[in-house]
């Protein structure tokens, strides 16, 4: 047993004979930022938070803390039962997750859980020196997270996992360039190539001119196409928006409102991305198909949201983190099928004149 | 928390920092969120730990440590250092000056927020949503949060001061639907209501439950308004959407470190420059904007900030020209004017940025109905919906909840869908009217984002209904 989960079975027999969930989430991480070509805010975390929900005759309420001491875990659990006492009956509460096999996915790298502070430097020195003549702007972080659940039915999961992001932004007054990687193996992530990217991608865009508005054909880079699908999803891709009608699938699942071409799924389970066997209530994972060929095949959904469609309706493993229950279930790891065009040249010469997008800054949704 | 975060800045200096500060935290937060008639979520966290900052050769180092005691005191300070001494390149660093101070904040309050019973938050929360659910309306929604953080600053030049910070706030928003069009309406403004630092009373006089059935009422209505149509035409801008361009458009454009690009891979840069200091025109002869981190009931108010300066009052913007930079001591000191006073960091686990503290657009003189007797034809624009801008504060638009047509300086119908859009400089001097101070309101707002690694600001500004001439309206894809 790890020690995440020891932590969590800890906090779980402090909560006494209640209903209860605990989740751990540890974080040891480090941040180059670097801004001109100089490292100018560079930041280590080490912490632990142990949330406890505690269920009390269908009254649910949850408290956290990072105090991870015998004293800390009493009284984290004493203000999640005052939180369920306080609370009024959910009639939506599920219950706690059962206990279940997950997936084996990968997502820790032993080389790259190794990185320490003079690593981190050195590697967003490698970037800036990729660079060239363009000042460069970004990031180079690596971080270890675990995460454990544990319930009182008896569920307990673990995971171990490391992350890389390199995000480089090359400019000077008159030109600007943007390219990240992201990968939970060191090995897999050369912050020269992000670098070299973001200074090749300026360098084409000194002298540029200045657009008139109008509608243009385009041709976006994967990172604006992302940033666009994600900021559909808050709304349309979750069971809360769905359920809430806000969402633009309401009425429309099995019809085909988008080009044949584009098809979404959310596939955590993909070690190529940053792989996840269970959601943040212990529940695994599976892959959602959200849009097929066009068509639209329906949402994320967790326990809650799933209680309360009424219809039978299962999670699919998308509880969110605390930080972001207020907007239920949401996709958290895109996959978007690719095209036959072999690359962005390929898809400009069918575009003809039009513009190329590498990425889009705040974004907003206005109604 | 003193002795620990003195024990961290001797251990950086002892392991060869130049200069070293820490800050010892203690978070708690509560939120209590109804929805639909149900207790949605009921969560109470907490948050201790240090953060060390160091300066080694020239180079910053941080590190935070989730554990408030002597060994993981001295061992984030190390780390910091370790962490500075790796940073690649040549550095030098120079900070303005600031004269070693102690002292004590607490803020002022009636009732401890964290003292009133769960079961009271959750009532009010229950009694506001009911009053909102009326007509068409499907989902309404009230929150109530409160914030207390005990924080400890202890820095090798001899600063060691003491905060204890009390927040609460709330909001309530109503979501109405029918075939394809979905509307919401909220109070006190969207985005998490608003927050003050203070006690209940704050939430008390904020009457949510007073406001709902006109929230309700108004979401419903959306439905059947008429969408607002484009064109250019005089805009009313309510106090709570002109603090959002006050934020938006003033705020972030004046914060130092983007001036000087140390923000561009992440929330942007500013169309200004350290040379338009004192010269560059952002706006009308009416246009007076100050920051006041001395502001009461403010969420940026203190008595010193991260780096130990005392709060002041200082002129941003003075009849429409540049009048100041929110600064930290290496930006003042890089600019040559200015003493710093606006870092702040989101808890212990993040080293300080340059961010607002309380932005105000000073009030004018007389009342919202004088302003809207001078407008023949135009819209009065309630409430932030939705917003966007540029990388260097530049381009805007915003869309808000509500609009209301104004005829012959009257308010009439609603319309629903309303967005306007500019360019930073030619909107504000656009700005020919603020109305007076007794219709001046400040509001507090707890999501103003930046950093890598991502940080929350808790900031307020304070505006007066404002009227801009001649502006672009209604424009849609």
């Amino acid at each position: 047993m790890s020690r995440v989960l020891d932590l969590a079975d800890e906090a779980l027999r402090t909560a006494g004979g209640d209903d209860a969930e605990v989740l751990v989430h540890a974080e040891r991480s480090g941040v180059a930022r670097f801004a001109a070509s100089i490292v100018h805010q560079p930041t280590l975390i080490e912490n632990a938070v142990v949330r406890v929900r505690i269920a009390r005759d269908g009254k649910v309420g949850w408290a956290a803390t990072n105090r991870v001491d015998a004293e800390g875990l009493a009284e984290v659990a004493r203000r999640a039962a005052e939180a369920a006492d306080s609370a009024k009956p959910d009639p939506d509460f599920p219950g706690f997750s059962p206990p279940a096999a997950y997936a084996e996915v990968g997502g820790y790298d032993e080389e790259t859980a190794a990185l320490g502070a003079a690593d981190q430097a050195r590697l967003a020195a490698a970037a800036i020196e990729a660079a060239g003549n363009f000042g460069l702007y970004g990031i180079y972080t690596s971080g270890v997270t675990e995460i454990a659940v544990a319930s009182s039915t008896g569920l307990a999961a673990e995971q171990e996992t490391t992350d890389i992001v390199c995000l480089c932004l090359a400019a000077d007054n008159e030109a600007s360039g943007w390219s990240e990687r992201t990968g939970w193996r060191a090995a897999d992530v050369d912050p020269a190539e992000p670098a070299r990217e973001a200074a090749e991608t300026a360098a084409r865009t000194r002298g540029g001119a200045e657009l008139e508005p109008g509608a243009y054909r385009a041709v976006l880079e994967p990172v604006a196409v992302a940033d666009l699908v994600r900021w559909f999803s808050y709304d349309s891709m979750g069971a809360q928006g769905y359920l809430e009608e806000r969402s633009y699938f309401c009425g429309r699942i099995g019809e085909q409102p988008f080009d044949p071409k584009v098809s979404i799924a959310d596939d955590a389970l993909d070690s190529a991305n940053l792989p996840r066997p269970f959601d943040f209530e212990g529940t695994p994972k599976q892959r959602v198909p959200m849009i097929e060929d066009g068509v639209i095949r329906g949402v994320v959904w967790d326990r809650t949201t799933a209680a309360r469609a009424l219809d039978g309706q299962s999670t699919t493993g998308h509880a969110p983190p605390d930080a972001w229950r207020f907007f239920g279930p949401l996709p958290m790891a895109f996959d978007m099928a690719s095209g036959e065009a072999g690359s962005a040249e390929e898809l400009a010469e069918l575009v003809g004149d039009g513009i190329f997008v590498t990425r889009l800054h705040y974004l907003s949704v206005v109604d | 928390m003193k002795a620990l975060a003195e024990a961290a800045v001797d251990a950086a200096l002892g392991a060869g920092a130049s200069y070293a500060d820490a800050r010892a935290v203690a978070l708690r937060r509560q939120y209590v969120i109804t929805k639909n008639g149900n207790v949605d979520d009921l969560s109470d966290t907490e948050s201790d730990g240090m953060g060390v900052r160091v300066l080694v050769g020239g180079a910053w180092g941080f590190a935070g440590s989730g554990r408030l005691d002597d060994s993981a005191a001295r061992d984030a300070a190390l780390r910091a250092v370790e962490f500075a001494r790796a940073a690649p390149g040549r550095h030098t660093k120079n900070l303005t000056s600031v004269e070693p101070r102690t002292g004590t904040y607490r803020t002022p309050l009636e009732r401890d927020p964290f003292s009133v019973p769960l079961t009271e938050k959750i009532d009010l929360c229950l009694r506001a949503e009911a009053g909102m659910r009326q007509g068409d309306v499907k989902v309404t929604v009230a929150m109530i949060r409160a914030q207390r953080e005990h924080k400890v600053l202890v820095s090798s030049e001899g600063t060691n001061v003491e905060h204890e910070i009390y927040e609460c706030g709330g909001g309530i928003d109503a979501y109405a639907s029918s075939d394809d069009v979905s509307q919401v309406r909220s109070y006190p403004s969207q985005h998490s209501g608003a927050s003050a630092q203070g006690g209940w009373e704050y939430v008390e006089e904020l009457g949510l439950d007073r406001e709902a059935p006109r929230v309700g009422e108004q979401a419903s209505a959306l439905l059947r308004a008429p969408a607002c149509p484009p064109g250019r035409t005089t805009i009313i801008l309510s106090p709570e959407q002109a603090v959002m361009q006050v934020h938006e458009s003033v705020g972030h454009p004046t914060e130092l470190d983007r001036v000087y690009g140390t923000e561009a891979a992440y929330a942007g840069t500013s169309f200004l420059s350290a040379d338009d200091l004192g010269s560059l025109r952002y706006g009308s002869e009416q246009m007076n904007i100050t920051a006041d981190s001395t502001t009461a009931g403010g969420l940026g108010t203190f008595a010193f900030d991260d780096e130990g300066v005392p709060a002041a009052r200082e002129a941003i913007v003075e009849a429409g020209v540049l009048r100041g930079f929110l600064s930290s001591r290496e930006t003042a000191a890089q600019l040559g004017a200015g003493r710093g006073g606006s870092m702040r960091a989101d808890g212990w686990a993040r080293m300080p940025l340059v961010r607002m503290t309380n932005l105000h657009l000073e009030p004018g003189e007389g009342s919202f109905e004088e302003l809207l007797a001078d407008v023949d034809g135009g819209l009065y624009l309630e409430t932030n919906k939705s917003w966007s801008i540029d990388d260097k504060r530049l381009n805007f638009q915003f869309g808000t909840q509500v609009a209301w047509e104004i005829e012959n300086g009257k308010l009439g119908r609603m319309l629903r869908d309303a967005t306007y859009t500019g360019v930073t400089p030619v909107f504000w001097s656009k700005l020919d009217a603020v109305a007076g101070p007794e219709e001046w309101r400040l509001y507090g707002l707890t999501n103003c984002g930046k950093g890598q690694p991502g940080q929350e600001a808790h900031v307020s500004h304070g505006a007066a209904h404002a009227r801009f001439r001649d502006v672009e309206v209604g424009v849609s894809a």
